[in-house]
């Protein structure tokens, strides 16, 4: 779905964003990138639907070359919803705000008012639809954004982090958009700082230093103790659960389900093992 | 006649090598031939026209475009012109912050400092939350570029959220100030001066004798009157 | 010591009042976490705690802020400003926009205090040096990215050197080291005898830094105790709030039904990594 092909992205002022990133989503994926801030990773997933063109190297999309369409063509394909709500909102009613994207697209008014609606009910927005979107708290705000994008349908859908900030209920709500994008078959790749929400909503992870791109893989993989020395020279710490289990031996478990099946797996062989008796 | 352009001539060729100097030239009369154009065509329009006179150059329906109408209007766009090359050059060439906390060090209010300098980076301010608000808006499908009618298109829609998110920005930028004593009264240590260099210590006296001389001259009737 | 005593508030123009009742004491040295849903009431808390609520933001405060045993009620913001500040989450509205380098951005506070030359630019230091941002100390405020200009809005108050600072989600922007480098930051600060109040959604860093913490829903307080027992009150997520890692671990191991012995190596290497 997505190709990126030894992408470098040099801002004006010489900074070297992205160093040399190669790999490939494909369709359906629920990938995170994770990294410092300065890592590159908002960098690159504005090469994703044009808002930043290449330096070098190029990415497609759809078989397509970014390059060649205009930044509104792209937009029908990948939706970013970005991390500072305040950013994107513009509109001085929430359903206008949410209306916009599919009314850029051309569909007829009802196609229009449908989307708007299924997006809101996405978003937990519904009885919001006719508020001023700043008399809304931070965390809905947050959620109109994803709503705005939601309503485009794009078959990529990237989110710039988008449980920074929320409360639980609002880390939640964010946790069922994106498993509710994957039942649709909608490719999901989403910038974060949470690792364990990453670890538990994402089935790969994509680690980036520098520009570059120092881990990729499952999230078993990217937490297993292996990795943690890379993990180290970016600042980031594996998931609690991942720690735990490499500290008492029980094999890499970046989520807590896996945590706790390894240690009822082991509970369980220890209990064959002693037997009845030692109890 | 050209009594009463050499004055504000005088002044448009000192901005003019003044530019040349700093490498402003280009900008700087683009931007104040910007900038005087709305003023520009009004007076024109209104004192061709309008302006008593003997000599007719040409009619137009009821009006007739006289020399002296000519006249006054050039004399006028020469003056308008002269002023728009001063404060540019001077905008473009001036550091707002030394200028305004040099003007602290002279005894200006604080508060004054902070109101000046916030209104010079009030315009790259917006330009920049412009610059945001429209990706966000093209990464939701607004086509703004290809054609002319599209890259209007994309104006349009930015103008409420610039200006409101700019407004709502005030609010809690005030608060953060006054979190750090803005609104003390007295004066404060500044931490740093910029001294004067003989050369600029001249121009100003200089430039100082001019401006007098301008005023007497004028008001004693030695400079001659506008028609 | 800040002492809240049946802190009600109501901004102007709003019929209903977004604190209701609000008890708070700050000691010396105390870093205590504020905690709740969004729009339960914690950045008004905030505001209020640090007087600007209604010293510059209209509306009606009933209850009384004391700090160090002065009430500040009819207070200037100046007067408050050398006592208590107060940190939000946006570092691009707590620029000035005034400053030309980091360095002119942190010492902003200190100098708008009146206090000479040599006492701003050591307290300027003392500040960055606590941030760890002397390497960008010439740098552009404008042109930071917003965890540096977060740490930037951060050392600007600290510079000004107030027995009270309040952070309404101070790490909101920031990336895990960033994060850990502010409740580094903080915890010195604290033990240097300055109270802090940190209003956050990170329960995991709050639950590194914090003696106390505070839950705030619906404009009450609802809980208020030593951080350990907060944070695992079941009542949390209830309130919205997510309980830290280590809480959320220990329960799902403990609804597991695992065997104790397993369950207590658990908890023992929990205990050492955490």
């Amino acid at each position: 779905m997505i190709v990126v092909e030894d992408l470098v992205h040099v801002y004006p002022g010489g900074t070297r964003a992205v160093d040399g990133v190669s790999l490939r989503i494909e369709a359906g994926e629920r990938v995170a990138i994770v990294g410092q801030n300065g890592s590159g990773k908002s960098t690159l997933v504005r090469h994703f639907n044009g808002l930043l063109r290449p330096t070098q190297g190029r990415v497609l999309v759809d078989g397509v070359d970014a390059a060649t369409l205009r930044v509104a063509e792209l937009a029908a394909k990948v939706g970013l919803a970005f991390q500072d709500p305040d950013r994107q909102i513009f509109s001085g009613k929430v359903r206008s705000e949410v209306a916009f994207g599919p009314r850029n697209m051309g569909l007829a008014k009802d196609q229009v008012t449908s989307r708007v609606d299924e997006a809101l009910a996405a978003a937990g927005l519904s009885d919001d639809a006719d508020a001023n979107p700043y008399d809304l708290g931070y965390s809905r705000r947050k959620l109109l954004a994803l709503a705005s994008i939601l309503a485009m349908r794009t078959p990529v859908v990237v989110l710039d982090e988008p449980t920074t900030g929320q409360d639980a209920r609002g880390v939640a709500r964010v946790e069922e958009i994106v498993g509710g994008l994957a039942e649709l078959g909608r490719t999901v790749v989403a910038i974060s700082h949470d690792m364990a929400f990453v670890a538990e909503s994402f089935e790969r992870i994509i680690v980036m230093r520098d520009g570059r791109v120092i881990l990729d893989g499952t999230p078993t993989e990217v937490f297993a103790e292996s990795s943690w020395t890379e993990l180290a020279s970016s600042y980031l710490e594996p998931p609690l659960a991942a720690r735990v289990g490499a500290r008492m031996e029980v094999g890499a478990t970046p989520t807590e389900a896996s945590l706790v099946a390894a240690l009822t797996a082991r509970a369980g062989s220890a209990i064959r093992t002693e037997g009845p008796a030692a109890r | 006649m050209l009594g009463g352009y050499l004055g504000p001539l005088v002044i448009i060729a000192l901005n003019l090598v003044g530019a040349t100097i700093a490498g402003v030239a280009g900008r700087l009369v683009r931007v104040s031939v910007l900038l005087t154009l709305p003023i520009a065509i009004s007076v024109v329009l209104v004192s061709v026209f309008t302006r008593a006179g003997t000599t007719v150059l040409f009619t137009i329906g009821p009006f007739d475009a006289t020399a002296e109408g000519v006249d006054f209007a050039a004399q006028t766009l020469v003056r308008l012109l002269a002023i728009a090359l001063s404060i540019g050059l001077f905008g473009m060439t001036t550091d707002p912050r030394a200028f305004v906390l040099d003007l602290e060090r002279r005894r200006l209010s604080p508060r004054f400092a902070f109101v000046a300098l916030a209104t010079l980076e009030a315009v790259p301010a917006m330009v920049e939350r412009a610059g945001v608000i429209q990706a966000s808006q093209r990464a939701r499908g607004l086509d703004t570029e290809g054609s002319l009618r599209a890259r209007v298109r994309g104006v349009v829609p930015l103008a409420g959220p610039v200006i409101l998110s700019s407004l709502t920005e005030v609010e809690e930028r005030s608060l953060a100030l006054e979190v750090r004593a803005f609104g003390r009264p007295g004066r404060r240590h500044l931490l740093w001066r910029n001294p004067d260099s003989t050369a600029q210590l001249v121009a100003r006296a200089a430039l100082l004798l001019l401006l007098v001389g301008s005023i007497v001259g004028k008001v004693t009737g030695a400079f001659p009157q506008t028609p | 010591m800040l002492e809240l005593k049946g802190v009600s508030y109501r901004y102007a123009g709003y019929a209903k009042a977004v604190l209701q009742e609000v008890d708070l004491t700050l000691a010396d040295g105390e870093i205590v976490g504020l905690v709740g849903p969004n729009e339960a009431g914690k950045s008004t808390l905030c505001l209020v705690a640090a007087g600007l609520a209604p010293a510059s933001i209209k509306g009606a405060l009933t209850g009384t802020l004391t700090i160090d045993g002065e009430p500040m009620a009819g207070r200037k913001t100046h007067e408050l400003a050398s006592r208590v500040v107060v940190g939000f989450q946006n570092p691009n509205t707590q620029r000035s926009g005034i400053a030309a380098t980091v360095f002119e951005e942190v010492a902003l506070g200190p100098q708008n205090l009146g206090l000479d030359v040599p006492e701003i630019v050591e307290r300027t230091r003392t500040a960055m040096a606590l941030l760890r941002i002397e390497a960008i100390q010439l740098r552009d405020p404008a042109r930071l990215s917003g965890g540096q200009a977060q740490l930037v809005a951060i050392a600007a108050l600290l510079a000004m050197r107030p027995r009270h600072v309040i952070l309404d989600e101070p790490t909101a922007q920031l990336d895990p080291a960033g994060t850990r480098l502010v409740g580094e930051a903080l915890r010195q600060l604290a033990a240097g005898g300055t109270s802090l109040l940190i209003a956050e959604h990170k329960t995991d860093l709050l639950d590194g830094v914090c003696s106390r913490i505070v839950a705030i829903d619906g404009g009450r307080i609802a809980l208020d105790g030593p951080a350990g027992d907060v944070l695992a009150d079941p009542r949390l997520d209830a309130l919205g709030v997510q309980p830290p890692s280590r809480v959320r671990l220990q329960r799902a191991i403990d609804e597991a039904g695992i065997d104790p012995r397993t369950a207590a190596a658990a908890a023992q290497a929990m205990a050492a990594v955490a």
